[in-house]
């Protein structure tokens, strides 16, 4: 089990040799080949449970994103349990929410991280109707400006099963990621969770197994890219 | 769901649960152990043979084996094997015997009798917690069916090969300390093995990337590995190693 440390650091950050920083590279040479007709620029991560690891896989992502030279922004978008400032440690005064609510203009809140290229949106102070918010026209708005000021957007989303919240988000998007836990998702939850996600006419890209035992991960990090010293 | 287990499964399901399953193993083997020695009392034998043979009062000097005689004493044992069992026989036994302190039924219990096939000799076996009187009842038995034989079959044909000696300090025939550590071990594992297996069974989460494609049918698009503290000080070489040392192997 990783520790509280480690839980909330962001690997790709402090060990891109790591393999498994290469997995997550992997993720984005996968994500890039999977866009064949038409460009995957807004990816949202959502899973089946808290947990799961959806926060982590986005701010890893976005990391490798940042480090490919693509100006990448993180929006936390998970209005109900944010941890995107705990993760890059930033403040979560403003954020996502009081820009929705014209409190405060995006470029004043949004917040420059320690890896170039990379910028975060954090979710701000907690609303008490999370769902109107995400779904409101002011939403999709900001999306679409932000399409054009950034290469890659990542946004973190709620689990999808116990709030709409990940389906209302999923229809901004052009690909979702659905974060699995291995030997922690039911399968049914995962159907469950894809179904939800296939309701709201989301594209599923494909899953990001994570907590894998190291014996079965291992076999993907001896066919990619590590370099030898 | 998917049935289809290769062996290859197979090995992987035991070996997850590897250490439960030989941690449980070990301590029912150890248990039946300590259990066969210490506490389960010690049971002795004691055994006298029988042989069943026409004394032949017409044949004088010439002692001939006539097969007909044979064959009917053969068929008899198994007729003084139910005999021996009865009343008739132990309730004698017992009224000589009072300090045995069991009763005719009891006493048909715990002795056995037996024969080996087309022979003559019969095996009476008596269990007991103590061999003296194991080999005391063994013995009262004999004689007394040996004497009751004319009366019951007018025939006088049991004559005793040997008595179980009464001073003789054998071994316990019970418990059997290395086959109950044995059986232990034989069923503690197939056990182990059927929990292990329906674990596995009742586990419904997602696990490897075919689950993903088989149950959910989306590709996994990458797998990340449980992450340690170590992933954060160790680059990629650490896992690398093996294939390297493979090439280097190689190499030479």
């Amino acid at each position: 089990m990783p520790s509280l440390s480690s839980k909330r650091k962001i690997i790709a950050q402090h060990n891109p040799r790591s393999p498994i920083s290469e997995a997550y590279v992997k993720l984005r040479t996968n994500i890039e080949l999977s866009a064949v007709d038409s460009p995957i620029q807004v990816i949202m991560t959502t899973s089946a449970n808290p947990g799961d690891g959806k926060s982590t896989t986005a701010s890893n992502l976005g990391v490798v994103y940042a480090q490919a030279e693509k100006k990448t922004l993180i929006i936390d978008a998970d209005l109900r349990k944010p941890t995107m400032h705990h993760y890059f440690m930033l403040s979560n005064r403003g954020g996502l929410t009081s820009v929705l609510t014209n409190q405060s203009r995006f470029e004043s809140v949004v917040r420059d991280t320690s890896t170039p290229n990379l910028q975060v949106l954090t979710s701000g102070p907690i609303p008490p109707n999370p769902s109107e918010l995400l779904s409101s026209k002011r939403m999709s708005h900001l999306i679409e400006e932000l399409r054009s000021q950034y290469d890659t957007i990542i946004i973190d989303s709620p689990p999808t099963l116990a709030v709409a919240d990940a389906q209302i988000i999923s229809t901004l998007t052009d690909g979702v990621l659905l974060v699995l836990s291995s030997g922690n998702t039911k399968r049914d939850l995962a159907l469950k969770a894809k179904a939800s996600l296939e309701h709201a006419k989301a594209r599923i890209l494909g899953v990001v197994l994570n907590n894998m035992d190291r014996k079965n991960a291992d076999a993907y990090y001896y066919y990619y890219g590590a370099t030898e010293e | 769901m998917e049935l289809e287990l290769e062996l290859k499964d197979y090995v992987k399901i035991v070996r997850k649960r590897l250490w439960l399953i030989l941690t449980v193993v070990v301590l029912a083997s150890i248990a039946a152990g300590v259990v066969s020695m210490y506490v389960l009392k010690p049971v002795y034998e004691a055994s006298t043979k029988l042989i069943v043979n026409q004394s032949n009062e017409a044949a004088t000097g010439m002692q001939q084996l006539d097969l007909n005689a044979v064959n009917l004493n053969l068929r008899l044992i198994d007729t003084y094997k139910e005999i021996i069992k009865t009343p008739a026989i132990m309730d004698k036994v017992m009224s000589e015997h009072p300090k045995f302190g069991l009763t005719a039924g009891e006493l048909s219990d715990k002795v056995r009798v037996s024969s080996v096939n087309n022979t003559q000799v019969m095996t009476l076996v008596v269990e007991d917690g103590s061999y003296e009187r194991a080999a005391a009842i063994v013995n009262a038995i004999s004689i007394v069916f040996q004497r009751e034989i004319p009366s019951i079959m007018n025939v006088d044909n049991v004559s005793i090969l040997n008595e179980a000696p009464s001073n003789a300090s054998p071994s316990p025939v019970k418990p059997n300390v290395k086959l109950n550590i044995a059986i232990a071990f034989v069923v503690s594992l197939m056990v182990m093995l059927g929990i292990a297996f329906l674990l596995e069974y009742l586990d419904d989460t997602i696990k490897t990337e075919r689950d993903v494609e088989t149950v959910i049918g989306l590709p996994t698009l990458t797998a990340i590995a449980k992450t340690t503290d170590e992933d954060f000080t160790h680059g990629a070489k650490s896992s690398k190693r093996k294939v390297t040392d493979k090439r280097a192997v190689l190499e030479q």
